[in-house]
């Protein structure tokens, strides 16, 4: 029975976030990765990873039946979970845009249009401007949205931003910054702290001893 | 519900449907905004009661008004809530049981509260895979008061402590403090331990209101430990939920194999005060459906329906008569009856 499980997000966080852990102890053998098994475990036997669409890690973890999980800060704000982000990994950087055809300025649009994977984000970002939106809700390609005119603006995660330039579109407000997180469930953070502290402190970096709990504070 | 009374606790029953103004004024605007709400005849609002407590504590001030203080009340009821979709506090409908010792503000009184927690999670039989965080708002409340955060920023801390996000709340502190005294709370505010976290708490947090609450903590840590109940006991000073309902010590219970919080309590002293009568009280409430939950997939529940029925005396008989005859003697005696009405003789074509 392993002591933690952990569910990452497949795609392109999921190679970075599985070097990291080796970083930090623990490992997975090839061989099982390249299984198709969507639940494995680590070399230790002691850790259990869940491998699930980026948008489903946090609902794993607030339900519990991932203790933790590796996922961007923008899925999770998307999400709206209840969830503890004890830590933010250097991993998986990229932001989340604002970004218009070339030579569209929005401050002369009304009712704005606005395409994206994130609405609620979306939504909250408008909102707080007072800025009255009607949100497309897309699935991916967002950019084209843009281009062909279905939207007046987009709101999408960006990394180098390339795929913008090269289909004729201008980045014009970063919404945030968005790196990985480390989230946990709110009772394995205090059912499991021992496990939990010392692989937060290992991915920490050595020398930091957060969240070691037991360890006599001087 | 037996274990309430065993502490001398008497059970109350509250109006299922009640205004909505008094769930606003019991709760807090934030949560009472999850009650199912309708108008009545005359447009006044109604809610479908979100929580127990608000009623309680407008019968304590009002109904009970005359009684002798502590008064002691329990109760068992169901709650509605509107809750968002796929998430992992889905339930609309749940069972509440919880109690509240009003008009006492002693360390004692906490300590009642809080043995009555931990013999109802004891009595679960869970193999001991439960803990109970302490920790107390006057600490939050003194340091954000400390650094003088308007309310915005005393929103926005709080919430970087909740979700234990101790970068970010390192950054926020930056402009207010030095980074070392930054670095050592966001930290402190990260983990949960025994005494030594209020050691260390005592030793980051300087101002005056932040240590008169960790004097309080401390005095039930002793209590605590001298009864030999540290196990299951940690002080989280990271727990900052509902500040606006909560005023000293408060709690949450976090059980192994439910993935949310199966109980919270705590002080909430100006509760009362809004029906018209302030004084000090102390309660908790635990999700009974979320617990049942966790029992069902223990091996002890299995065995549970079996010793319920190894007690049932079964009757089969093909007289009629003779039957009930025989059944109402055993439950005479306070025995379990399960009739068999199959092997009866047919009385009807």
């Amino acid at each position: 029975m392993p002591e933690l499980s952990i569910a990452l997000a497949k795609g392109r966080l999921q190679a970075e976030a599985l070097r990291l852990l080796e970083h930090a102890g623990v490992a997975v053998s090839s061989e099982a990765l390249s299984s198709r098994r969507l639940e494995i475990e680590d070399e230790s036997g002691r850790y259990q990873f869940l491998f699930v669409k980026p948008a489903d890690v946090p609902v794993y973890v607030e339900h519990g039946i991932a203790d933790c999980g590796v996922v961007g800060r923008d899925v999770l704000l998307e999400s709206g979970t209840d969830l503890l982000q004890p830590l933010s990994l250097d991993i998986g950087r990229c932001r989340l845009v604002v970004a218009v055809r070339t030579g569209v300025l929005l401050s002369e649009l009304g009712l704005l249009r606005v395409a994206t994977k994130y609405p609620r984000i979306a939504s909250a970002h408008f909102g707080a401007r007072g800025r009255p939106v009607e949100i497309i809700e897309l699935a991916g390609s967002v950019e084209l949205a843009a281009v062909l005119g279905l939207a007046d603006c987009i709101v999408d995660l960006v990394e180098t931003g390339r795929t913008l330039r090269e289909n004729g579109l201008k980045e014009i407000e970063v919404i945030s910054e968005s790196t990985a997180r480390l989230v946990v469930n709110r009772a394995s953070y205090q059912l499991k702290a021992a496990v939990i502290g010392n692989l937060i402190g290992a991915l920490h970096g050595p020398g930091v001893a957060i969240g070691a709990r037991n360890q006599s504070i001087a | 519900m037996s274990i309430f009374h065993g502490w001398s606790y008497e059970e109350i029953t509250t109006p299922t449907l009640d205004y909505y103004s008094l769930f606003e004024h019991g709760m807090g605007r934030a949560e009472a905004h999850r009650a199912f709400r309708f108008t009545d005849t005359d447009g006044r609002m109604l809610a479908l009661r979100p929580d127990v407590t608000s009623a309680v504590a407008r019968a304590a001030a009002t109904l009970f008004n005359e009684r002798e203080r502590p008064l002691r009340l329990c109760y068992a009821a169901p709650v509605f809530r509107q809750q968002p979709h796929s998430r992992a506090e889905w339930r609309r409908e749940s069972t509440q049981i919880g109690c509240e010792l009003i008009g006492a503000n002693t360390i004692v009184a906490d300590l009642e509260v809080l043995a009555i927690v931990s013999e109802f999670l004891e009595r679960l039989e869970l193999g001991g895979n439960f803990v109970i965080t302490l920790s107390d708002l006057g600490i939050f409340n003194g340091v954000a008061e400390s650094l003088a955060l308007d309310a915005t920023s005393r929103e926005q801390m709080r919430l970087l402590i909740d979700i234990r996000n101790g970068t970010d709340l390192e950054h926020f502190l930056a402009s207010y403090s030095q980074p070392k005294d930054a670095h050592d709370f966001a930290q402190l505010m990260q983990l949960s331990g025994k005494r030594e976290m209020l050691t260390w708490a005592r030793r980051v947090i300087p101002n005056e209101q932040s240590h008169a609450a960790l004097d309080r903590l401390d005095a039930l840590w002793n209590v605590i430990e001298s009864l030999d109940l540290t196990e299951h006991f940690e002080i989280d000073l990271g727990d900052v939920s509902r500040l606006d309902y909560y005023t000293g010590l408060i709690f949450k219970t976090y059980v192994n194999g439910a993935g949310t919080r199966v109980g919270s309590g705590g002080r909430y002293d100006g509760l009362t005060e809004s029906f018209g009568r302030a004084e000090p009280a102390v309660g908790f409430v635990v999700e009974l459906d979320a617990l049942a939950d966790v029992l069902r997939s223990s091996p002890r529940y299995a065995n549970l329906r079996l010793e319920s029925q190894a007690a049932v005396s079964q009757i089969t008989e093909n007289e009629p008569a003779v039957l009930l005859s025989k059944a109402l003697e055993k439950r005479a005696q306070g025995e379990h009856v399960l009739l068999n009405l199959n092997e009866v003789k047919q009385c009807r074509n």
